[in-house]
């Protein structure tokens, strides 16, 4: 890792982990972003082609770093087919390309599923993460052993920041598997070791949750396509996909009860808005009232509204549910080690290694240049994260963001930040055209 | 003000059974792609039940005199009509300009005379069964009995990947005679405007005209969509393009109120080992398998996507690399340079790039055609002078890839055909064509599978 690299990384200890002013920044992310891009060229040849391409030999300015951030549908761009017929070494050659290191000297003998590639890649000192998307296609993202020791350090140094610090002292409640590959099972996994301790950290499932599951679905869709799915294939995969919908909830009420005789201890509670809603009318259902938790607390909800149905004020239901409690806020994604912290005025803050960039929709043109300063910009949020060096860790996100440029936040701390008011571009666009793939054709379980 | 220029929005005209009307009371899309359309008044758009359309009882002859004129009006454009439409379009419309140009300027020859008697013939056995009761003979009963092919109510909801969506679906709504609304897409909210305008400039208050609405309202706008897709003003729902216009509208199709549908649909090219018999043959089918591809720059359903290529790898790039430069020639519906390739197809792209001997990438991303040639089918839907060629032991192997989203089939060279259509035809394919004449669409033949002109009207029998 370069110097600068370094420096930032260093920068922003506990407990008060944001205090850089811009300006004190600046000079160190660029720096570090053209030794990053300088070293990750010769590792990764998309990178390289398209800094020939847009003709950036060096990173002089934030808007170089622009054409060359690569989507995150970049991880999922391998031929579907190397895993339909378990080409596991062509699927870690794919990888190797978008790779810092070589992923295929690896020895993929005996492998049987892409949980199983995953996995061997990781005992190979490949730490792979998955992120499962809705097609049935996964995401594939490879790091260093010592990336993933980055990572750990910074959810240790930021969890709870800035109203708690993650010190092994609470029960812990993931309302959720903890065991896979995709990056939730690495924050569970993070988050219990951070907060509690192995006795208190208390997971809904302790099966695994299978990319397998997910790739299956992909295998029936083309299944489907092709034509030689017949009507029994079809009802028994619905069937299964049911029981597994439902699978993770046969212990829940035990679960939810133990959190609930925990109340007045410390917490840390996470898991999706829905759940949280379950939680509340199981309490309801044992006649305790609302805020009835340790006032230390801490609840965090987020994701997980997708094919569910939840009341117009589900938010507000579930914070007058734990009543007094703390909040904390971040922003993250998959393809970020070093989260984004939301402080007591409800902004989030930018930890040091991590350079901010803030694009419009297209994605083409730099917002948040060098010379503006003190105003609000909104636009498409993309990123150089200094604490990945497995691969090219510049990335554009789909979400849409107020980044104020201001030199200090509200709260008084210095530095940009990123308002409360995230949200996803959205594509439809009410277009018609009479193309289209047999996929219009699948419906039902599949297509969700 | 340049700036106040700019911010201009786009002027989107409704037509009121026949009537051109214009307004700003909505507003829709924001920026350079922001429109303003009238308000929705929908008395204003739909005709009662309890009395005949206009055109029920006009005969066909006239009509198409009426079409013809049409036909003419718009090659004239005398009141520069056309013109304007096709400057909104190219503003708007995502085509390359001279494609858009070339779409607009043939939407006149879709009205001959020629045309719509051979449609009419084809698919309805002649023009008596739309001006009166055709006697059946010999019914095994021993009766009388006379069929007509009924006008009906027909609420379109139009593609706009081309404009000559809207025009054969006027051409077919108008033989028909019945009355209908034409729902306007997003991506083309001019040309059908522009039709019915010049009907109305033709033939005002001629019943052809005063049979045809056109409005915009938001594709699924249950305020709109759950008051008119009802029994009570339409027989039935045209819908083009599948998923996103079917999206609410499936929540109202029921008795009374059937769907007409025209899916969305995938082409394929096969391209049978005698292409490399000569230097010749390659360049021949190379030539043809381009003008295939590049029909409406790949935006049109009948565009060729997939290129199956009867050889080994090696020869399949060699047709590969035969098949680029033809994609950088300029054709009628087909630009020389077009739109660059999309980001997301070009991500998928670039990481193929590195996948050799897996896959092999031939030309760049800038619009002048790109070749992609895999071991087997890309996983992305190709367009904009995308070629994805996948070579296969026998062109027979090619058929799994073949389903109900298949519809034009170009195979070289045409003496392969015959052996071919039966399992193309078995496995989903609706139309197989001799490689290089899958832009030659003529209307009168089956359309995705069936004759649309049967479809659009209600058969219904006099029996002694």
């Amino acid at each position: 890792m370069d110097q600068a690299s370094r420096a930032l990384l260093d920068m922003g200890q506990a407990p008060e982990l944001y205090r850089y002013a811009p300006e004190e920044l600046l000079p160190l992310h660029l720096e570090a972003a053209d030794a990053v891009v300088a070293e990750r060229r010769q590792q990764v040849p998309i990178l390289d082609r398209r800094a020939r391409e847009a003709g950036i030999d060096r990173i002089s300015r934030k808007s170089d770093l622009v054409p060359l951030l690569f989507p995150h549908s970049t991880y999922k761009s391998y031929p579907t087919s190397f895993v339909e017929k378990k080409r596991w070494k062509d699927l870690a050659r794919w990888l190797t390309t978008l790779s810092s290191d070589d992923a295929t000297t690896v020895d993929f003998d005996g492998v049987t599923d892409e949980d199983e590639w995953v996995d061997r890649l990781r005992e190979n000192g490949h730490f792979v993460i998955a992120t499962s998307g809705t097609t049935g296609k996964c995401s594939f993202l490879r790091h260093s052993t010592e990336d993933r020791a980055r990572k750990a350090d910074a959810f240790a140094r930021q969890l709870g920041w800035p109203f708690a610090r993650a010190d092994g002292s609470r029960s812990y409640f993931w309302l959720g598997p903890h065991i896979g590959v995709n990056s939730a099972m690495d924050a569970a996994t993070l988050g219990a070791s951070l907060w509690s301790t192995p006795d208190n950290a208390f997971f809904l499932t302790d099966e695994r949750l299978r990319l397998t599951d997910i790739s299956r679905l992909a295998a029936m869709r083309r299944r489907m396509a092709d034509g030689v799915a017949t009507p029994g294939e079809i009802a028994a995969f619905e069937k299964q996909q049911q029981a597994r919908s439902q699978a993770l909830y046969p212990g829940i009420d035990a679960f939810i009860d133990r959190l609930l005789d925990r109340r007045n201890e410390k917490l840390s509670i996470s898991g999706t808005w829905a759940q949280h809603l379950l939680v509340r009318d199981r309490a309801r259902e044992r006649g305790i009232p609302d805020g009835a938790f340790h006032p230390e607390s801490i609840v965090s909800a987020g994701g997980g509204i997708k094919n569910v149905a939840l009341p117009e004020d589900y938010q507000e239901q579930v914070a007058r549910f734990y009543g007094d409690v703390v909040r904390t806020g971040t922003y993250g994604m998959t393809e970020m080690f070093q989260l984004m912290n939301r402080c007591e005025k409800l902004r989030y803050h930018l930890p040091p290694g991590l350079l901010p960039l803030v694009l419009d929709q297209a994605g083409e043109t730099l917002l948040n240049t060098e010379d503006v300063t003190g105003e609000v910009v909104v636009g498409r949020f993309a990123f150089v994260d200094f604490a990945i060096t497995g691969r090219w860790s510049g990335t554009i996100t789909s979400d849409r963001v107020e980044f104020d440029t201001g030199a200090h936040c509200l709260c008084g701390r210095p530095g940009p930040t990123i308002l409360d008011t995230i949200t996803r571009y959205r594509t439809d666009d009410d277009t018609i055209g009479c193309a289209g793939t047999i996929d219009g054709y699948i419906r039902g379980a599949l297509a969700s | 003000m340049t700036a106040l220029v700019s911010e201009t929005p786009h002027r989107v005209r409704h037509v009121a059974r026949g009537v051109p009307v214009s307004g700003d009371e909505r507003s829709f899309g924001a920026g350079a792609s922001r429109f303003v359309t009238p308000a929705l008044d929908l008395d204003a758009l739909v005709w009662p039940r309890s009395e005949p359309g206009p055109a029920f009882d006009t005969p066909v002859a006239e009509i198409m005199d009426v079409l013809v004129e049409l036909g003419s009006w718009l090659e004239r454009d005398p009141d520069g009509l056309v013109a304007d439409a096709l400057a909104a379009a190219r503003r708007t419309n995502p085509l390359p300009a001279g494609v858009l140009t070339e779409a607009y300027a043939s939407l006149g020859r879709t009205f001959t005379r020629r045309t719509m008697e051979f449609m009419i013939e084809q698919e309805l056995g002649g023009a008596d069964v739309l001006d009166g009761w055709r006697t059946i003979s010999g019914t095994p009963s021993g009766r009388e009995v006379r069929v007509r092919a009924f006008p009906a109510r027909v609420v379109h909801v139009l593609a706009g990947n081309a404009p000559g969506v809207g025009a054969v679906s006027l051409l077919r709504a108008a033989l028909t005679k019945g009355v209908n609304l034409f729902k306007l897409p997003s991506n083309d909210l001019y040309s059908t405007s522009l039709l019915l305008a010049g009907l109305h400039a033709v033939a005002p208050g001629h019943p052809t005209s005063r049979s045809c609405s056109a409005a915009y309202w938001r594709g699924g706008d249950a305020e709109v969509e759950s008051v008119l897709f009802r029994p009570q003003f339409f027989d039935k729902l045209a819908a083009w393009g599948g998923e996103a216009s079917l999206r609410s509208a499936r929540a109202y199709v029921g008795p009374g109120f059937e769907l007409v549908s025209f899916d969305p649909k995938t082409s394929v090219s096969l391209i049978g080992r005698e292409a490399f018999a000569s230097a010749e043959s390659l360049r021949a089918a190379a030539e043809a398998a381009a003008t295939d591809i590049m029909l409406m720059d790949q935006q049109a359903c009948a565009a060729s996507r997939f290129q199956y290529v009867e050889g080994s790898a090696a020869e399949a790039d060699r047709f590969a690399a035969a098949l680029l430069p033809r994609l950088g020639v300029a054709r009628r519906l087909g630009s020389a340079v077009g739109n660059p390739v999309p980001a997301d197809i070009r991500e998928e792209v670039e990481a193929l790039r590195d996948l050799a001997p897996y896959a092999r990438v031939f030309g760049g991303y800038e619009g002048s055609g790109l070749v992609v040639r895999t071991e087997e089918p890309v996983d992305f839907h190709p367009e904009n002078k995308v070629a994805n060629v996948v070579p296969v032991d026998r062109l027979e192997d090619a058929l799994g890839r073949i389903n109900v989203a298949t519809q034009s089939v170009g195979v070289y060279p045409a003496s392969r055909k015959a052996s071919l259509r039966d399992a193309l035809a078995a496995a989903g394919a609706q139309r197989v064509v001799t490689l290089g004449n899958v832009p030659v669409v003529e209307a009168g033949l089956p359309h995705d599978g069936f004759y649309p002109l049967q479809r659009l009207v209600r058969w219904v029998s006099d029996e002694g």
